[in-house]
């Protein structure tokens, strides 16, 4: 089966962005929601692509050259959320932002997930990479429950910010490590009961390698291509400097492609997964 | 208003409309960077380094943040010299408004001859930065930035063949004596110092006990480095008549102003542009504002001796 037309980045979408936070609330122990006025001339996102945001400064010796690029998790006329989670000093950073403070990013930046509207796609989410799979079937282009799964796990029930996100409540199917909510296991194996139950036309997948390595494995146990959803440290997340690059198949001048430019979203069938930074 | 021709500067046969410059391997091959950056407001872009044949570049991870730097291991990751002239170059050749100094590395003295012949033979930029110093390759570049006598051989040898474009010789401040460098460009005719490359440094993963990178050492740039690449700057202007390019952890206008203080004719920016791409604009503003900035210096002009 072929890979539809998906949207391309081009860089003049990339444009310098000045905006406020409008609230920044915790949503379980390690995640937090960032939610940002959406600025004049921000052209509407694709689920999948990200932001870049440079952390405001901290104060005192606490400097960051690099900006974080962060999934769009929800984009309306008037806010976009970022789902964060708190794994060194930046993302600390961020999460100390108040309403009000001004925030800089670029962005939309990088090659989304297929829309797919008329195919059945089962999404598989893990820990902080609900947010692409999230805005694909709660907003852009809303197709959940009308041919699009969407199937989240974590370790356990604190992980699943069920009072902040309707997850649940929405139709997404929920799996816990230790079975305190929802399925007792991986997410994987719940898309493995998931497609035994109901077969679908492709896999979308994001979150920690080890979850989208299993779900590349599952895709091609079923024959139906899976498109997953990259991280990695970003230089300028244009794809000039060729710091955040993954290992493919693919020809060329080299074998290796910018998760920023190329991706985040890869057909998972080019990606080289036993070489792929983990997790 | 001001009056942008009045922090011009000529560099060799090339004269650069300021003095601000994008450095090399920070925006690829510039059109990467001209959403968030306007091209044609630079002194000129130093693009990234191009080698004779493509190159795959190292194993990723390739950046790590740290407190007041960056350690980079790219390794020189390029198409290559042919789809670079076929490729890259006409799109250049489509923006005469953005002055480009291109990159380049080879490995041996006729593999310089190659690609300065190349060059030779085509337009659409204003000089070549010869990357005698790049840490992050196997093999001979960085030590051919050690090598006094072969750094003025490799000068002359692209000098020859491009003498009315603008060479720059960037050097590497992993090196005691960087004004014999400085000095061997000088005689074999480059046109200005492009000082510095990355200082080598070292991190280690403290969960897996091993390198942060896979060849372990790395190149570290960013604020932290300032103060080396002043006196990187200092000690080649000591030495030489021949302009001066100060590279090395600029984040703002007055870390320019100290690169003129030590010598300098010209700066670049780096890493900073990745949290800032308006700082080089705003530098600009700056110094057209303020012209008798990039004239002053600490030191007077040494004086050529023959």
């Amino acid at each position: 089966m072929s890979a539809p037309e998906a949207y391309r980045f081009t860089p003049a979408h990339a444009h310098e962005h000045v905006t406020r936070v409008i609230k920044n609330v915790a949503l379980s122990r390690r995640y937090y929601l960032l939610r940002l006025a959406r600025p004049d001339g921000f052209i509407e996102p694709v689920a999948g692509q990200f932001v870049h945001v440079a952390v405001p400064d901290a104060g005192g010796d606490a400097r960051f050259f690099l900006r974080r690029p962060f999934s769009i998790h929800d984009c309306t006329a008037e806010f976009l959320d970022l789902v964060i989670v708190e794994v060194g000093p930046g993302s600390q950073a961020l999460r100390r932002a108040r309403a009000g403070d001004a925030v800089r990013f670029y962005g939309p930046l990088g090659h989304a997930y297929p829309v797919l509207p008329e195919k059945r796609v089962l999404a598989v989410g893990g820990g902080v990479g609900l947010a692409p799979l999230y805005y694909y079937g709660f907003r852009a282009p809303a197709t959940l429950g009308k041919g699009y799964r969407l199937l989240y796990g974590a370790r356990s029930k604190e992980d699943l910010f069920l009072d902040h996100v309707p997850l649940e409540a929405g139709g997404v199917l929920l799996a816990t490590d230790d079975g305190s909510h929802g399925f007792r296991g991986n997410v994987v194996q719940l898309a493995a009961r998931e497609l035994a139950r109901e077969p679908a036309d492709a896999i979308f997948s994001c979150g920690p390698t080890v979850m989208m390595k299993a779900a590349q494995r599952l895709a091609d146990e079923h024959g139906i291509p899976h498109y997953a959803s990259l991280e990695n440290r970003m230089g300028c997340a244009l794809g000039a400097c060729r710091a955040c690059v993954v290992p493919t198949t693919l020809e060329g001048p080299s074998p290796y492609r910018t998760v920023c430019h190329d991706g985040p979203v890869f057909d998972g069938a080019v990606l080289q997964w036993d070489e792929l930074p983990v997790p | 208003m001001s009056t942008p021709s009045s922090i011009a500067v000529r560099i060799g046969p090339v004269e650069f409309k300021n003095p601000v410059f994008i450095a090399s391997g920070i925006c690829g091959y510039a059109e990467e960077y001209s959403p968030v950056v306007n091209l044609s407001r630079l002194g000129g872009v130093v693009t990234k380094t191009i080698t004779m044949q493509p190159r795959k570049g190292n194993l990723p991870p390739r950046i790590h943040e740290l407190p007041h730097g960056m350690l980079n291991s790219i390794g020189l990751e390029n198409v290559g010299l042919d789809r670079y002239v076929n490729e890259k170059l006409p799109q250049l050749n489509a923006r005469p408004d953005v002055a480009v100094m291109v990159s380049v590395a080879a490995e041996t003295e006729d593999e310089f001859i190659r690609l300065a012949e190349a060059f030779a033979a085509r337009d659409g930029y204003a000089g070549l930065e010869l990357n005698l110093s790049c840490p992050n390759v196997k093999g001979e570049a960085l030590d051919q930035g050690r090598n006094p006598a072969l750094v003025e051989r490799i000068s002359r040898i692209v000098k020859d063949r491009i003498p009315n474009k603008s060479l720059w010789i960037k050097v590497t401040p992993n090196i005691t004596d960087v004004a014999s460098v400085a000095r061997a460009a000088e005689q074999g005719g480059a046109d200005a110092i492009a000082a510095i490359n990355t200082v080598i440094g070292i991190d280690f993963d403290l969960e897996t006990g091993k390198t942060v990178f896979a060849r372990g050492s790395a190149g570290y740039s960013g604020p932290a480095i300032l103060p080396i690449a002043l006196q990187k700057v200092w000690e080649c202007a000591k030495a030489v008549t021949i302009p001066i390019v100060g590279i090395g952890g600029i984040t703002s206008v007055d870390d320019v102003r100290k690169f003129f203080l030590a010598g300098a004719t010209a700066v670049q920016v780096g890493t900073q542009l990745y949290a800032d791409p308006g700082l080089p604009e705003r530098i600009i503003d700056a110094l057209a504002q303020n012209p008798q900035w990039v004239t002053q210096r600490a030191l007077p002009q040494p004086v050529r001796t023959p």
